[in-house]
């Protein structure tokens, strides 16, 4: 394996994260030179250089290995979780280094949790790169950087196959130069057509970027400390919800259907699941609020519950209503679907309704199976016969995916967490929900805990971003022929 | 300048701006708090030089009044009047040069009570009361004592006080300053120590590229050369080789052909 090379690539990252920075600098300059300005521009500076300075020494190169490529991937999420850090640590405040690095991990990961008290007292500049670090995460610090900057040839075929999910790449019928096109397009066509939406709904223009960005990037990332409850508008509601459920939809097909093609969001099996979910999720729960007098119409628990339940399983996690107060049943529905999570090939996270789709079917054809062994049953997902291999990946991946929950869920209890807490906070950091129950509940934050729970989180964080496997391969690199 | 001289040149360069700007945002920080700290005991200095002009004031026009309506010493009348003037501009000052204006209220109201009663006394001939002694100024009389102990010592009991809190209020602004102080001494160290670990990722980075791309081919050069004299094994070194080391090789391996082509 090539070091240079991947110190190369990993630089070209850090430069496009440098620019973020420098944008962040001039937004605090824009308002009145707040106290990030300074923080700003020196971890821009100090990033620009880190990634400029293999640029200096390694030539571009045209052809990477498999794993030169997972050596690129991971090592620039990593080394951008890092240089993230570097505003929140000089700027100070409530940013000691754990809480800097969850920060920006869980900015970077679009988890959206967070260790801060008072998000209002962070000043502009800061609250933009917040927003900025979690827009860059939601279509992945590679992808975004090879799409951006100057043509790296073959070799970005190569790292987008390897940053985008397993599962996302079955609704591209294009080659992979186009694809990161796309999610471009896509991700920027979103994001500039919410931030209107939301000025219109009477946010100030600040306001609607930021919380279409964060919504975008399936995030959960707010600039008010009582998330978007603080606006309590009906339509800023409606409007995110739209942006957090289509930010949940495979890019591809969300291309597909505004260009017109014939393999849209209408006939994807996958997205009709989704968004069956998302309704009948919100009508339970909003029943179950109903029926509990919680509030006082049909239509406020309507309300109330599909922004919760949207916003809980897209992963982005803002809230409207502290979810700690509802129903047992609308809690068990929305654990459900932090586990459970939109589709693959958009920005959000967790096992992805792909999997589950596919792991409903692979039950279903079990049971048959048995009833007649003979058969050769074969299992279809849009039309398209499955591998067993790509079967046994999925089932792989779920039972990992809840491994590592589960060593979470232990993990914090150890440390002293309560069960609710430890449970829900690490399905919502593997899921990069964002909002757990109990302490760290929708209205609540990470502050409070023990340092080492921040730092296993953050770590979920990483691994529910990468999908695991992408996170683990590194370790064992040396052995990978 | 080309080659691998730019390169470690650029990269050197890279490593001094990295020290420069971290040393100039401390230096810039460290200003902020050495001015802070200046400022804080600066304030406090004024603070109490202020505060004992006001309490000798007071305390002036006290002995004076105590002369003026126990013992009936006309004379202090003038005294009286100066020692409060005095009292006044140096609250005055205060008032001006105060960053935080609250403090003083409660002085400035002591000292309009103050001037007040003591005006009033001093206009009436030294009586308390007006309408109880209209007239006959008599200093001496139990009817001034009165006065004093209950009308003039209770104002100034406020006033003192009232200068005595103005005096330690400078201790009061003391934890939002320290609180600052401590930011801008984080503000100053978190950028160093930050530029410190990119600082070693660069130098890590800059031994590394040194030696893929110029130690080891050199010491494979020097390797092949050794062969190719002792033994005559052929010159083939392979490895990354660019700028001057790969002109190097080319030049060795013209050298070689020469020597082959002279012998044959």
């Amino acid at each position: 394996m090539r070091v240079d090379v991947v110190l190369r690539y990993v630089g070209v990252v850090m430069l496009f994260i440098a620019m973020f920075m420098l944008l962040s600098a001039g937004i605090s300059y824009l308002s009145g030179m707040d106290s990030a300005f300074y923080p700003l521009l020196l971890s821009s500076l100090l990033t620009a250089l880190l990634g400029a300075f293999p640029l200096i020494f390694v030539e571009k190169r045209e052809q990477i290995t498999n794993k030169e490529g997972f050596c690129i991937v991971v090592g620039a999420w990593l080394v951008a979780c890092v240089v993230s850090m570097f505003p929140y640590l000089i700027w100070g405040g409530e940013f000691s280094l754990v809480n800097a690095w969850f920060e920006s991990v869980s900015g970077l990961t679009t988890t959206g949790s967070t260790i801060l008290n008072d998000v209002e007292a962070l000043p502009r500049g800061l609250q933009f790169w917040r927003m900025s670090s979690t827009w860059i995460g939601g279509m992945g610090v590679v992808m975004f950087a090879l799409v951006v900057l100057p043509s790296m040839g073959r070799s970005k075929m190569m790292l987008s196959n390897v940053e985008l999910s397993t599962m996302a790449k079955d609704n591209y019928r294009y080659r992979s130069q186009i694809i990161v096109q796309i999610l471009l397009v896509v991700y920027v066509g979103l994001t500039i057509l919410s931030t209107v939406m939301l000025k219109m709904a009477g946010m100030n223009w600040f306001d609607s970027l930021c919380h279409a960005m964060s919504a975008c990037a399936t995030s959960g990332f707010s600039t008010k400390n009582a998330s978007v409850a603080y606006f309590n508008s009906p339509m800023i509601d409606t409007i995110l919800i739209f942006t957090m459920a289509t930010a949940g939809i495979h890019f591809g097909l969300i291309y597909a259907t505004v260009t017109g093609k014939r393999n849209n969001i209408f006939r994807s099996e996958v997205t009709r699941w989704y968004l069956g979910m998302l309704l009948a999720g919100g009508v339970l729960i909003a029943v179950s609020l109903y029926a509990a007098d919680l509030y006082p119409t049909l239509t406020a628990s309507f309300r109330y519950a599909m922004f919760q339940f949207v916003s809980v399983v897209t992963t982005t996690g803002f809230a409207t209503a502290d979810s700690n107060t509802w129903t047992s049943f609308a809690v068990i529905l929305l654990i459900f679907g932090s586990i459970v999570c939109a589709c693959a090939g958009s920005t959000a996270g967790g096992i992805k309704i792909n999997r589950l789709v596919l792991a409903g079917k692979m039950m279903r054809t079990r049971l048959r199976q048995q009833q007649h062994p003979n058969a050769i049953i074969r299992i279809k997902l849009d039309g398209v016969i499955q591998e067993n291999e790509a079967l046994h990946a999925v089932m792989i991946f779920i039972v990992t995916y809840l491994m590592f929950i589960l060593a979470g869920t232990v993990f914090g209890t150890v440390l002293g967490v309560d069960l609710t807490t430890s449970f829900t906070g690490s399905v919502a950091s593997m899921g990069n929900v964002g909002p757990g129950f109990g302490e760290v509940g929708s209205m609540d934050n990470f502050s409070a805990m023990p340092t080492a729970f921040k730092f296993s989180n953050s770590l979920l964080m990483l691994l529910g971003r990468l999908e695991i496997f992408g996170l683990i391969q590194i370790f064992f690199i040396k052995w990978w022929k | 300048m080309t080659g691998m001289r730019k390169r470690v040149t650029v990269g050197f360069l890279s490593i001094v701006c990295l020290l420069f700007f971290s040393g100039m945002v401390s230096f810039l920080e460290l200003s902020h708090l050495s001015r802070d700290t200046g400022e804080i005991l600066k304030a406090n200095k004024r603070n109490i030089e202020l505060a004992k002009e006001m309490l000798d004031a007071a305390h002036e026009q006290n002995i004076a009044l105590i002369k003026l309506s126990v013992f009936g010493d006309r004379s202090c009348d003038s005294l009286c009047r100066a020692s409060m003037e005095r009292l006044e501009n140096t609250l005055l000052v205060a008032q001006n040069e105060a960053l935080e204006k609250s403090f003083l209220d409660s002085l400035a109201f002591a000292t309009t009570e103050l001037r007040l009663l003591t005006d009033n006394y001093l206009a009436f001939g030294g009586v308390g009361n007006p309408v109880a002694a209209p007239a006959a100024p008599n200093r001496a009389d139990s009817l001034g004592s009165r006065w004093y102990s209950d009308e003039y010592q209770v104002l100034y009991g406020r006033l003192t006080a009232a200068i005595k809190s103005y005096m330690t209020s400078t201790q009061s602004s003391l934890v939002p300053r320290a609180e600052q102080m401590k930011k801008n001494a984080y503000r100053a160290v978190t950028p160093v120590l930050i530029s410190l670990a990119v600082m070693i990722a660069i130098v890590l980075m800059l031994f590394y590229f040194m030696s893929i791309y110029c130690v080891t081919p050199i010491e494979r050069m020097n390797k092949g050369l050794g062969d190719w004299i002792a033994f005559r094994v052929p010159f083939a070194v392979k490895g990354d080789f660019k700028d001057e080391v790969l002109d190097l090789k080319e030049k060795i391996e013209t050298l070689i052909n020469l020597s082959k082509q002279n012998k044959a």
